[in-house]
C-alpha cells in the first residue's frame, strides 16, 4: 500500500478532525490572503497612478477664453506635451455629478468646479521637466494651481509599504496559527491511532515509513485550507465587486483585480509546505517514532 | 548507516553466511535486566535455543516471559549480557537497524495487537507492505497465510467483528506471513477459553513443523502437558532447562 493510500486511510477514518482543522486552516489562510489582495490592488494603483502622465491646471474663476486660448498654444508647442483639453466650469461640473444632477452636491456653488487645462505628457517626460514645467504654469497669471498627481502616488506608495508590512506581520501570524493547527491535530491523530503505529513497528516499520502518512495528511490539510480559502475570498470578492464595481473604479480609478494565478498557487504550495513541515513536527516531538 | 542495519545471515542471497546456518538462532549469554536497581528480572540468564525448535517458556507471574521476548525484539534493552540472534549481537543494534532485526520476527501477543477498524486483509498484509512488496504478491502470500489459520475467505472482514479465537489468528497469519526466522508468543492463549488455547497451540505447532523456530511463552501449564517439548522455566531471574518438558515424572513447576 502506497504512502498516499495509507494517507487516505488514516484521513478517512478521521475525517472529522481533518475537516475542522481545514476550517481552522482556511480561516487562517482567508486572514493572509485578504492582505494580499488588498496588496496587489494597492500595488496596481500605484503603477496606474505612476505612469499616469498627466497634470491638471486649474484656472482662476472669469478667466478670458483668449487667455485659455493663448495658454494651450503655448503648452501645444512645449517639448513632452502631448496633448491639451479644456474643460470649462460646466464640464467639469457635469463630469463630477453626472447627468441626473441631485442631492447635495449639486448645491454646490459654481467656484467648486474650477475650469481646468488638462495636460498629457508623452512617456519619456522625465520627473525632472514636469517639475520645472509645473513651477513655470504656477507663475501665469490665469492659473490658480497645478496638479500633477505626485502627492497621491506618493501617499499610495507609503500606504502600499504599510500595505506589505501588514501582510508580513499578519504572515508570520499565519505560519504560526498553521504549525499550530496542523501539529495539533496531528497529534490528536496519533493519539487515535497509536495502535496502529504500534503494529507498524513491530512489524519492522521504518520511521519514515510511519511518518510518511501524517506528513502528507499535514500537507493536503495545508493544501486544503489554502484552496477554500482562495475560493471563499473569490466568493466574498465577486460579491463585492458585483455591488461596488462602479463606485471602486471611479475612486481608484481602475477596476479592483483578485489575486493573480502565481499567488493564489504560491498560497496553496505554501499551504503544502507549512502542514508538511508542522506534521513532521507533530509526528516528532509528540510519537517519538 | 546502511552498513550498520541487521542483515539476516540464514537466508538465501549473496549475503548468505553457511556458518551462521549451522550456530544457534539465539543465544543468551550472561543477560542481566532490572526495571529498578534492586529488583533484576534477569540475573545473568543464558540460554540456547537452535534452529527449528519448539521452547516454550514459562514461570510464575513477573518471572521476567515477556521481559525476555521483549529483548529479543529490542523493546527493551539488555543492562548486561549478549543476545545473539541470526549471529548479530542484538544489543549492539543501532536504532535504524531495529526495524530491520523486527523483519526476522513474527510476534503473537495475548491482546492480539490488531487494529480495530481496519479489514482482516489489511492486519496481515501490513507485515508485506513495509517491506515494500508488489500488491499482487502481497495478495498471494496473505491469502496462503489465511488458509494456513483457517481464515480463508475471511479477508474483507473487519478485525473488530471477529471473535477472539479468529483475532489471535489473524495475529499469527501477520506473524508468519513474512516467513520469520523466529515466531515470538507472548501468551498468545491467555484470553482464550482451555479450548481454544489448545487449537491455537496446534496452530503453531503446525507452523513449527514447516520449519520456523517458535518461542511460545505461557504460564498455563495444562499447554505445556498437551505434548513433551523443551521447556525452559524461568526463576529468580535464571532459565532452568527442561529439555523434555513438564509432563516427566518428577518435574513440578512452581506456582
Amino acid at each position: 500500500m502506497t504512502t498516499a493510500a495509507r494517507a487516505l486511510r488514516g484521513g478517512r477514518s478521521d475525517w472529522r478532525l481533518h475537516a475542522l482543522s481545514v476550517f481552522s486552516l482556511a480561516v487562517a489562510f482567508v486572514c493572509l490572503a485578504s492582505a494580499l489582495l488588498v496588496v496587489v490592488n494597492l500595488q496596481a494603483v500605484e503603477a496606474r497612478w505612476a505612469r499616469a502622465g498627466r497634470a491638471s491646471i486649474y484656472l482662476k474663476d472669469g478667466v478670458a477664453d483668449d487667455d485659455v486660448a493663448a495658454l494651450r498654444r503655448a503648452l501645444a508647442q512645449t517639448p513632452g506635451v502631448s496633448g491639451t483639453r479644456y474643460l470649462s466650469q460646466a464640464d467639469a461640473r457635469k463630469d463630477v455629478l453626472g447627468d441626473g444632477v441631485a442631492g447635495a452636491l449639486a448645491a454646490l456653488p459654481p467656484e467648486a468646479f474650477p475650469a481646468s487645462v488638462e495636460l498629457d505628457f508623452t512617456p519619456e517626460l522625465g520627473d525632472e521637466s514636469i517639475a520645472t514645467l509645473v513651477a513655470k504654469l504656477r507663475s501665469v497669471p490665469s492659473v490658480e494651481s497645478v496638479e500633477t498627481y505626485q502627492r497621491w502616488t506618493e501617499r499610495l506608495a507609503a500606504l502600499l509599504r504599510g500595505g506589505v508590512a501588514a501582510s508580513a506581520v499578519l504572515a508570520i501570524v499565519v505560519f504560526a496559527a498553521v504549525v499550530s493547527v496542523v501539529a495539533s491535530t496531528m497529534r490528536l491523530a496519533l493519539q487515535r491511532r497509536r495502535r496502529e503505529i504500534e503494529v507498524l513497528k513491530l512489524v519492522g516499520a521504518t520511521d519514515a515509513y510511519v511518518r510518511g502518512p501524517f506528513v502528507l495528511e499535514g500537507a493536503m490539510e495545508g493544501v486544503l485550507g489554502a484552496i477554500a480559502a482562495l475560493l471563499l475570498l473569490g466568493l466574498l470578492f465577486s460579491i463585492v465587486r458585483g455591488r461596488f464595481d462602479a463606485d471602486l473604479a471611479m475612486l481608484i480609478g481602475m477596476a479592483p483585480v483578485f489575486l493573480p494565478w502565481p499567488f493564489a498557487l504560491g498560497l496553496t504550495a505554501l499551504g503544502a509546505m507549512l502542514g508538511a513541515i508542522a506534521a513532521l513536527a507533530g509526528v516528532r516531538r509528540f510519537a517519538a517514532v | 548507516m546502511a552498513a550498520s542495519l541487521f542483515r539476516p545471515l540464514l537466508r538465501g542471497g549473496p549475503r548468505f553466511d553457511d556458518a551462521a546456518a549451522r550456530r544457534p538462532i539465539l543465544t543468551f549469554e550472561a543477560v542481566y535486566k532490572a526495571y529498578r536497581a534492586d529488583q533484576p528480572v534477569l540475573r545473568g540468564m543464558s540460554l540456547v535455543v537452535e534452529r527449528g525448535e519448539f521452547v516454550f517458556v514459562t514461570g510464575p507471574s513477573g518471572a521476567g516471559k515477556s521481559t525476555l521476548l521483549r529483548l529479543l525484539y529490542r523493546a527493551e534493552q539488555v543492562d548486561d549480557g549478549r543476545i545473539l540472534f541470526l549471529g548479530r549481537d542484538i544489543a549492539r543494534l543501532t536504532d535504524g537497524s531495529i526495524p530491520f532485526l523486527r523483519r526476522n520476527m513474527g510476534i503473537v501477543f495475548q491482546d492480539f495487537k490488531l487494529v480495530a477498524g481496519w479489514t482482516v486483509y489489511e492486519n496481515v498484509a501490513v507485515s508485506l507492505e513495509v517491506l515494500g512488496l508488489p500488491s499482487r504478491l502481497v495478495r498471494t502470500r496473505v491469502g496462503e497465510a489465511l488458509e494456513r489459520v483457517g481464515l480463508a475467505g475471511r479477508g474483507p472482514d473487519r478485525a473488530e467483528v471477529l471473535s477472539g479465537g479468529e483475532q489471535q489468528r489473524v495475529a499469527i497469519a501477520r506473524a508468519i506471513v513474512g516467513e520469520p526466522a523466529i515466531l515470538l508468543a507472548d501468551e498468545p492463549t491467555g484470553n482464550l477459553d482451555p479450548q481454544l488455547a489448545i487449537d491455537i497451540l496446534g496452530l503453531f505447532e503446525e507452523i513449527h513443523e514447516a520449519g520456523t523456530t517458535v518461542l511460545f511463552s505461557t504460564h498455563d501449564r495444562t499447554l505445556l502437558e498437551v505434548r513433551p517439548r523443551r521447556v525452559v522455566v524461568l526463576d529468580e531471574g535464571k532459565a532452568i532447562d527442561v529439555p523434555q518438558g513438564l509432563a516427566v515424572p518428577g518435574i513440578r513447576m512452581a506456582s
